[in-house]
């Protein structure tokens, strides 16, 4: 891989991540109340002494940007909110939840960040397996009974919102058959005898949740991985492939499934950010105790630091995932690399 | 045709796919066209005048029915908590989440147009700057974006009962960060079609005799990549109405007028599914479901009509 793809791909991201700092700042000064309160809400009986000192730490007794004007003209300085505030977010200190009194949103976040990669890691490994092998078969046998049924509910899984997946699983598998728990990562008030039953019970909690994950990614990657497979079939190679005599199987396995993956991927990479939104809501919908349902508690509450601190880690997430999958197709395919 | 036109030759030819009202009949030709089209067409007579169906929107004070009754032969799809009609409120949600679903298309769309054709147009410094914000949009979570700047707009704004075409602030709101949000996949597909265009012989004849920048962009450049931003509408339109869904979902909503996802929430609050009152969430899901499909086929169905390279594949 070249050195400037690389330098290419490293500086986008950087400068993404630098622009969602500087969103996360706008917002931060956007907030209803003067953004002392906004630091020191969730703290209590706060005194003067530690309402300068928060002053201070934030440089809000600063001007607002590096250069600012006043009657002298225009001042360049270094002490400024915003140099203070990326300071802030670069060294990890995103301030105190509201809610969760004294607890720092960094101690926020990471109390429910595994069970969101739990969830979502299982749920985008079955989605991907399942829905580029279901694509790549009805994009190769096209017209086929497979094509046209799996097509018909790909489309349908695509135009369903992930929580109304989520309540119609419930509604049938928890409600109705009672095969699995209706919320939750496990059973309230239980103590287990060992390691295995807790597993267990996790496993039956996480049965649903990942089930809609799952269904509700599947349509969209096998659409993308069928559409792939057609374009690929009709490329001149393939007709060469065909003309020497190769079987069909050898043709799909070694010619075409290479080719069309490629696009397949950084199609799935690109639409992580839209996955997020649907991450969000089935968490809620089952009562999961990821960063989603916290998310929507933050929403609730109007517990700004920390619905920023979601946005931030949800964005800079998702800008590495696009980073390493823009390296990995670099690495794959070497047209990209120029 | 104006001075200008006369001058600087009459705006060039609809290079892609002739015009709006051919395009259209060439939609409805196709099994998939014509289908989400009908779908569509229902919805939209039902969102212009659901009191002609089920008569004006229930309260609380005005529901007639028993408190989460399933279907019967009264209540067709059975009532909510506040006892009202389920096949009223579905109705009326349809107004609802297709007027944010429109305005909310109108917004992203124009944001995505005038960006995608400028950059595509200035190009060099303009065009970097723009497509580094445009890939800013396209990467980042915008839907945990519009979680956080729909209560802070509010805030801004003040929520009275301050209406604008008949829908409530908290509502415009909405079609405002669902507009900020979504409209970076259109940018880049309308500079990229802008990008070629400009290379073509009318643009330079024009320039030749001296039209500026800004009348090349609206009377060559736009007349041509109008019915590529009518086929991205459509996808535009389908993502709006999720999006809209999925705020409306997490207690975004307004429960004064309420959407297919505003019942959604509702029903979940009440914790219908574990009741198994399906009836509650299972006609706004349906609907939405339904309009999200048409919407995805009707905006498929204009993609192949519009590019080539994909005819015949399908």
């Amino acid at each position: 891989m070249s050195g400037s793809y690389l330098a290419r791909r490293l500086s986008s991201a950087l400068f993404t991540i630098a622009l969602i700092v500087v969103v996360n700042f706008i917002l931060f000064r956007a907030m209803p109340g003067s953004p002392e309160r906004v630091i020191l809400r969730g703290t209590p009986n706060v005194t003067p002494a530690q309402l300068e000192a928060a002053r201070e730490r934030w440089g809000l007794n600063d001007p607002i940007f590096p250069i600012s004007f006043d009657a002298g003209g225009v001042v360049v300085s270094g002490d400024n909110q915003f140099f203070k505030f990326v300071g802030a977010t670069v060294a990890g200190d995103l301030g105190y939840s509201f809610v969760a009194r004294g607890q720092t949103v960094g101690d926020v976040l990471a109390q429910r960040i595994w069970p969101t990669v739990i969830l979502f890691g299982l749920g985008e490994l079955v989605a991907i397996v399942l829905g580029l092998a279901l694509g790549a078969y009805s994009g190769w046998r096209r017209g086929g009974r497979v094509d046209l049924v799996g097509n018909g509910v790909s489309l349908v899984l695509y135009s369903t919102p992930y929580f109304l997946l989520g309540m119609a699983l419930l509604l049938v598998f928890a409600t109705g058959l009672r095969w699995f728990p209706t919320f939750g990562m496990l059973t309230a008030g239980v103590t287990y005898p060992d390691l295995g039953a807790r597993l267990v019970d996790f496993l039956a909690h996480l049965a649903l949740p990942l089930a809609t994950v799952s269904l509700g990614l599947v349509g969209q990657y096998a659409i993308v991985m069928r559409s792939s497979i057609v374009e690929t079939l009709s490329d001149d190679y393939v007709t060469t492939a065909r003309g020497m005599g190769l079987s069909e199987g050898r043709i799909l396995r070694h010619h075409a499934l290479p080719n069309a993956l490629l696009p397949t991927v950084s199609l799935i990479a690109i639409n992580l950010g839209y996955v997020v939104a649907g991450a969000i809501t089935v968490e809620v919908v089952f009562n999961w105790p990821g960063l989603g349902t916290l998310a929507v508690e933050a929403l609730t509450a109007r517990d700004y630091p920390v619905l920023q601190g979601v946005f931030l880690l949800l964005s800079v997430s998702v800008v590495l995932a696009n980073l390493v999958a823009d390296l990995i197709y670099g690495l794959l395919d070497p047209r990209v690399r120029t | 045709m104006t001075a200008a036109d006369a001058a600087f030759g009459a705006p060039a030819p609809r290079g892609l796919a002739g015009s709006p009202v051919g395009l259209l009949v060439r939609l409805v030709r196709r099994p998939e066209g014509a289908f989400g089209a009908l779908i569509l067409a229902v919805f939209a007579v039902l969102a212009i005048a659901p009191d002609l169906f089920v008569g004006p929107l229930q309260t609380a004070v005005t529901a007639p029915g028993t408190r989460l009754s399933p279907p019967s032969a009264e209540f067709p799809l059975g009532t909510d908590e506040l006892r009202r009609d389920m096949l009223n409120l579905t109705v009326h949600g349809a107004r609802v989440s297709m007027a944010i679903g429109l305005l909310a298309t109108l917004v992203t769309v124009f944001i995505g147009a005038v960006v995608g054709i400028v950059a595509g147009f200035l190009g060099g410094r303009v065009d970097a700057v723009l497509m580094r914000i445009t890939d800013f949009f396209l990467v980042i979570p915008t839907f945990v974006l519009a979680l956080i700047l729909t209560p802070i707009i509010r805030d801004l704004v003040g929520s009275g009962s301050a209406q604008v075409l008949g829908i409530r602030m908290t509502l415009i709101v909405i079609v405002i960060v669902i507009g900020i949000t979504s409209w970076s996949s259109t940018a880049r597909i309308i500079r990229s079609q802008t990008l070629s265009l400009k290379e073509r012989a009318f643009v330079d004849r024009a320039r030749v005799i001296g039209a500026g920048g800004g009348h090349i962009m609206r009377r060559h450049i736009l007349p041509n990549v109008i019915n590529l931003i009518v086929a991205n509408a459509v996808l535009v339109f389908a993502g709006a109405v999720l999006t809209e869904t999925t705020l409306s979902f997490v207690g975004l909503g307004d429960p004064f007028q309420p959407s297919w996802g505003q019942l959604l929430e509702a029903s979940r609050t009440v914790g219908a599914p574990g009741l198994g009152a399906w009836w509650y969430f299972v006609p706004p899901g349906v609907c939405i479901v339904l309009v999200v499909f048409a919407f995805t086929l009707v905006g498929g169905a204009l993609d192949d009509l519009l590019n080539p390279k994909r005819r015949g594949r399908r």
